[in-house]
């Protein structure tokens, strides 16, 4: 039986081999054209056309990143990001356990109600929380930000937790409860431990959720908190190309080491398929 | 017996508050009772004028159609990907691995990019111009700020490709062998195997992936300020044109703006729930 696959495998495989070998052409120059593109062009002294390579190199433009607008834009995203990411997993990880208790109807109003915040348009979005911050004294100030970001992050953790509770059951934590443990020994003691690798997770989209926000920190922040996305908007709108494409491979960093944290929370855990 | 409390209906509506408030309050300004420019009374004019401006309904439509065919490609690539490639040889997964890398890049980088590759010159006009198709920047096609939205798709085309790749990836590897070796042993061809049997599993394993990147297309403000046309202005570049408006009249149709879009996000978002619904356990 093994065999009789394997031969039908290689026969499909051999008579798909000319798309096969087409889509991985196009794979790679799609994945990574991008990638040199923004290297190429951030140590690029001057790049006048048609030339397909700049004059000379020059890291004038990464020397700039430590003491200038894009360092400390990045400085102010990091702290936005890890701020969010930790306010969205402490609040959507018991919502999400508690959604994984309902069943039929309940549960998909409920699934899509946690999905609006997650679906509706930022700008839409920010309309609303705009009027909130500012009802609330925080209206244009890194905290209304941090508010405003939290807002479909929280969507987002939601909705991992609700699916990685309804795959589990709660066999574990009601066998605690039986042998006595109190509710707080049974998060400490049984769940948390087990949610290590979806936790990771979850922190990881909820950085990355903000740390890339364009929309909302333009509408509820009102020009005046200068995140990363923000100042590389606006050098790429004034056509300073070589300080935009630094900022947009800072911006790429995180976002690659999120990624990583997460296949590796994943992989340490039985949770979630690898 | 399973115990049956409010409590988890209550956080889902916490969670979603945000949003029903920014509707109920956007549509108390679009009304004139609240917001810049408002009277305090009930006016229809507001949204009268709103809904029967022409810019409001081409702004929407050509959203709508930005996001519908760059989705689209998307999705096509996407099974293509996991179609193409679903074995566990090396040359298999180094093509999953390309097509998901991307994953994590931000819509902001993708369109920053696009400009520099798809620019009147870009890297693709100097391409071009050393292939002797053109001999200065002018003879370039516009394929930015132009009204067909060309690198605008294309971004957001190259954006929804990873997400959709691994969901699809996902989805062809949880079709049974059984079912295809059931059909192979009947005589059906691998390509007849893969249009009745893998491709009817796949593309309802993909719709909500598919319906929520949808959604994201057609709220990406990033990408459309950058790539856009000015006219006609895709919706979210222009509800941030009418926020940002001198006249109070004009600031105040922000708020039907974002309504638009929170209906059709909303729609979405019933579409969404309703195949995942009618088709999750099929493809679980």
């Amino acid at each position: 039986m093994t065999s009789t696959r394997l031969s039908r495998d290689t026969r499909a495989s051999r008579g798909a081999s000319p798309w096969r070998a087409i889509a991985i052409v196009l794979l790679t120059i799609s994945t990574f054209v991008p990638f040199v593109i923004l290297v190429v062009q951030s140590s690029g002294e001057s790049w006048r056309w048609p030339s397909l390579m700049p004059d000379a190199l020059t890291l004038v433009a990464w020397r700039g990143v430590a003491g200038g607008a894009i360092g400390r834009a990045a400085f102010t995203s990091t702290l936005l990001a890890l701020a969010t990411a930790i306010t969205a997993v402490c609040i959507a990880l018991p919502i999400g356990r508690s959604l994984a208790q309902l069943r039929g109807a309940s549960r998909h109003v409920a699934a899509a109600l946690v999905f609006l915040p997650v679906a509706a348009p930022p700008i839409a979005l920010g309309a609303g929380l705009q009027i909130a911050t500012l009802w609330l004294g925080v209206g244009g100030t890194a905290a209304g930000v941090w508010l405003a970001h939290s807002v479909p992050a929280i969507g987002y953790v939601a909705l991992l937790f609700l699916g990685v509770f309804s795959s589990r059951g709660a066999e574990y934590s009601e066998a605690a409860r039986s042998h006595g443990a109190t509710r707080w020994q049974t998060w400490r003691f049984v769940l948390l431990p087990s949610l290590r690798g979806p936790i990771v997770e979850a922190l990881a989209i909820a950085f990355l959720i903000s740390w890339a926000q364009v929309a909302l920190t333009l509408v509820v922040g009102g020009g005046a908190v200068r995140a990363l996305p923000i100042e590389v908007l606006s050098l790429v709108r004034a056509g300073q190309d070589r300080e935009a494409a630094v900022g947009a491979l800072l911006l790429i960093v995180p976002a690659v080491a999120a990624l990583a944290a997460l296949r590796v929370g994943v992989r340490r855990t039985d949770a979630l398929p690898g | 017996m399973h115990r049956r409390s409010p409590l988890p209906l209550l956080l889902a509506a916490l969670v979603a508050l945000p949003v029903l408030f920014g509707v109920a309050y956007a549509a108390l300004a679009v009304l004139g009772l609240t917001g810049a420019g408002a009277t305090g009374k009930l006016d229809w004019t507001r949204a009268t004028a709103l809904l029967t401006d022409r810019t409001t309904w081409r702004s929407v439509s050509w959203s709508l159609y930005v996001a519908t065919v760059s989705t689209a490609i998307a999705t096509a690539a996407a099974a293509a990907v996991a179609l193409l490639f679903p074995r566990q040889m090396r040359t298999d997964r180094i093509a999953r691995s390309l097509a998901t890398l991307p994953l994590p890049v931000p819509h902001l980088v993708a369109a920053a990019t696009a400009l520099m590759v798809l620019g009147q010159s870009g890297l693709l006009a100097r391409l071009l111009f050393f292939a002797g198709v053109i001999s200065e920047p002018g003879a370039m096609p516009p394929l930015v700020y132009d009204r067909a939205g060309v690198a605008l798709i294309v971004a957001l085309a190259w954006k929804e490709l990873p997400f959709l790749a691994v969901v699809g990836i996902a989805m062809r590897a949880g079709v049974s062998r059984d079912l295809e070796d059931a059909a192979r042993t009947l005589g059906a061809t691998p390509a007849y195997v893969a249009r009745r049997v893998v491709w009817p599993l796949l593309w309802r394993g993909l719709l909500p992936a598919v319906i929520a990147t949808f959604i994201f297309a057609f709220g990406s403000f990033e990408s459309a300020v950058l790539l856009a046309p000015v006219d006609p202005a895709p919706l979210p570049v222009l509800t941030m044109e009418r926020f940002a408006d001198p006249s109070l009249a004009r600031r105040g149709e922000a708020y039907g703006l974002a309504l638009i879009a929170l209906v059709v996000g909303a729609f979405a978002v019933a579409v969404h729930e309703w195949t995942r619904a009618r088709w999750g356990a099929l493809v679980k």
